[in-house]
């Protein structure tokens, strides 16, 4: 076999976990944009013909309303911590990167509490299926990022999370602002329009 | 005075040495992880084309169904082929193409994330062992009786799942590697066609294999410990699936095959593209035309004019593209006629079949658009499928070819893997013709559903059916033929390095400044001048 060698990169080259991560979330926003797509239409589909979407009175908005601004302020803590990463600023990094897991957990536990509180099962309709797919996709996505954040928070506590080494947050931003649209369309479509 | 210690030397003798199963498992070589994707892929291969192979058999006597006794077995096989080949060997051996070559191609020193592209190989690894399972177990994907078992059904669904997640992890780390990856001068305009096409076709496939992720996820949840209520009703199941197995979701699947044909192509024949840039661009075309399989509703019906004017549009559209990739190839070969060897090499043959079984294809899905020939549900379907994910297969054939002293290290007799390339492009052609004509009879695309019209003995379609059954059995041979290549390849002597006198970066044995899309041409030139 050949022993090749090369020019050495040119170090400006865009950052390859952020590059990673958009195209990981790419995909995760594809994933979920095949969903919305099957609910909208079969939801236009059945308001089409008359028939009811989900039982009088199911979807209730506080909840969904409560968890996104919860998600909203969220993206903002993670906007926090990858200022706070650039400018070295490592206690305001902890602090910005604690305050996302924190309120990705009490998102978490709001929409599992809701369900278990509407009690609404999976198998009654079309439409229950869906929301129970797609807002528990969520939720995996929610927690996937939790982890990442976590991860992220163990690193910064050895001291790896620097603006020489700011791409790890950089991509977990980017995954996590990619939760915050899915959730908005979560939130527009199924507990505001129902 | 000091006195300065050098470093003890830290190597110790005792130290363990990975057994081949640790090291397979925990590797981060690109070129190993290359090898495990073709291998599995290969192994796929064999065990789809058998089950396509029992299904040609089943058509030479429908009525009777002898060989597996009901249409819902006849249909788990059928589907089985079609998922298989497609997820599970055709794609996979692509990926493996991808993660082997185009690191080295875009002068990356390996692929990045080398950890999460072979957490990708284990993942569709482990997805596929259990898609097969499903299948083998009475799951699959539905049947048109409901006869399945509906926890084999979810397992089958599971293991897609895994597959789709594999395929789409590993993806990522081939298109970071062309985007972010690449060395100085490298842009992104010079980049070689295969990593081009990879690069389109991985994006293609980054934002569609997610949808189908979608629903799988749906039909999974619905049929899970419960009845059904819409998407795990077992008989619409595959409807919901079945985009991704059909056009223009397949030309997505086959898409670097032109990357394959135009690496292949100017080595050969000792000439430069007359553009690189238009190769670029048509590639890219093709990619986008076939982007949206999953939206496509033509012909149902109710559907708006206008959405069928889309598709059949795009049908049309992506048929001159292929024509004019065809041509730019074939000009580059004419232009190089005075200064080739007298032996052209055995892939380039190969790929250039490949690329006319991929314009048949487009063709074949051009005339599908034409409603009043009332193709879609017919074997047509299946003859364009045959015709778009063979041209993959024998552009994957002539690629392992051509880069496998690169992969592997050793050399592989020419003249076999050749015959064997030959022999599946036989088969793909004996399938592709037999069911195109079939389809213009009338035969159903799933013929068991079709019992009582054509496909029965005496329909007319009997000849075409052995002739298909036939056309099986060359797949089959020459895949096998292929496997063998490549078990004798890694007993062949070593690789000298450049087999080919490449154009591209992955051939390069010593330091080059990129240029232009041929840097190592560029220096030759500069050499001889």
């Amino acid at each position: 076999m050949s022993s090749s060698t090369f020019a050495p990169a040119v170090p400006n080259r865009p950052r390859t976990l952020v590059i990673g991560s958009a195209l990981a979330s790419s995909a995760v926003l594809m994933f979920f944009g095949g969903l919305f797509a099957l609910y909208f239409s079969r939801r236009a589909d059945a308001m089409a013909w008359g028939m009811e979407w989900f039982p009088e009175g199911a979807i209730r908005l506080p909840p969904g309303g409560m968890n996104m601004a919860t998600m909203a302020l969220s993206a903002i803590t993670m906007m926090w911590a990858v200022y706070s990463v650039t400018n070295d600023d490592r206690i305001h990094s902890y602090l910005a990167m604690l305050l996302t897991a924190v309120m990705g957990v009490a998102m978490l536990n709001q929409t599992v509490f809701y369900f278990n509180d509407i009690a609404l099962p999976i198998d009654h309709s079309e439409a229950t299926t869906f929301l129970f797919v797609i807002v528990g996709a969520h939720m995996a996505m929610v927690l996937v990022g939790v982890l990442w954040l976590g991860l992220l928070l163990l690193r910064a506590l050895g001291g790896q999370d620097t603006s020489r080494n700011r791409d790890l947050v950089s991509a977990a931003a980017l995954y996590w602002y990619a939760a915050v649209a899915v959730y908005m369309v979560i939130w527009l479509g199924i507990y505001i329009a129902k | 005075m000091t006195e300065t210690e050098t470093a003890a030397d830290t190597t110790r003798t005792g130290d363990v040495v990975p057994t081949a199963l640790e090291a397979a498992v925990t590797t981060t070589d690109h070129l190993r992880i290359g090898r495990a994707w073709i291998a599995s892929g290969v192994l796929f291969l064999v065990a789809s084309l058998v089950a396509g192979l029992l299904v040609s058999l089943e058509r030479m006597d429908l009525s009777g169904m002898a060989l597996f006794g009901s249409v819902d077995t006849l249909f788990r096989l059928w589907s089985a082929y079609r998922v298989g080949i497609v997820l599970l060997a055709v794609v996979p051996i692509i990926v493996g193409l991808a993660t082997a070559v185009v690191p080295l191609q875009v002068g990356a020193s390996s692929v990045v994330f080398p950890r999460a592209a072979s957490l990708g190989f284990w993942v569709w690894a482990m997805g596929a062992a259990i898609t097969v399972t499903g299948f083998l177990i009475d799951g699959g994907l539905g049947t048109p009786g409901g006869a399945s078992r509906t926890d084999a059904v979810a397992l089958t669904l599971l293991g897609m799942l895994m597959v789709i997640g594999g395929i789409c992890c590993s993806t990522v780390c081939i298109l970071t590697t062309i985007v972010a990856g690449r060395t100085g001068g490298m842009t992104l305009s010079r980049i070689p066609l295969f990593a081009w096409t990879v690069l389109v076709a991985g994006s293609i496939w980054l934002v569609t294999l997610p949808v189908l992720a979608a629903n799988a996820v749906l039909i999974y949840v619905d049929l899970s410990g419960r009845s059904a209520v819409a998407f795990g009703v077992e008989d619409t199941i595959w409807e919901q699936l079945s985009w991704a197995f059909s056009h223009p979701q397949v030309y997505a699947f086959a898409l670097p095959l032109v990357g394959i044909a135009g690496d292949i192509v100017p080595v050969a024949a000792r000439r430069r593209h007359g553009s690189h840039s238009t190769l670029l661009v048509l590639a890219a075309l093709i990619g986008l035309l076939s982007f949206g399989a999953y939206a496509q509703s033509a012909f149902d019906i109710g559907t708006p004019i206008r959405e069928q004017a889309i598709f059949v549009v795009e049908a049309f559209l992506i048929v001159p593209l292929v024509l004019l990739v065809l041509v730019n190839l074939v000009d580059t070969l004419r232009r190089g006629a005075g200064g080739r060897r007298t032996r052209m090499p055995a892939p380039l043959y190969l790929s250039i079949l490949s690329v006319l079984f991929l314009l048949a294809g487009t063709v074949l899905g051009a005339l599908r658009a034409v409603a009043p020939l009332d193709l879609l549900e017919r074997s047509t379907t299946g003859a364009q499928f045959t015709f778009t994910i063979g041209a993959a297969l024998l552009a994957a054939m002539a690629g392992t070819l051509w880069w496998g002293d690169l992969i592997v290290g050793r050399v592989a007799p020419q003249g076999f893997g050749l015959a064997s390339a030959l022999a599946v492009a036989i088969g793909i052609g004996l399938v592709g013709i037999s069911d195109t004509i079939s389809g213009f009879m009338g035969l159903a695309d799933f013929t068991g559903g079709d019992l009582s019209g054509a496909g029965n003995t005496g329909s007319g379609v009997d000849v075409l059916n052995t002739v298909a059954l036939v056309g099986s059995v060359h797949l089959l041979v020459g895949t096998l033929g292929w496997l063998v290549t490549g078990v004798v390849r890694f007993r062949g002597a070593h690789s000298l390095g450049d087999t080919w006198g490449g154009h591209t970066l992955e051939w390069a044995t010593e330091t080059v400044e990129v240029t232009s899309e041929s840097p190592l041409l560029d220096a030759a030139v500069e050499v001889d001048a």
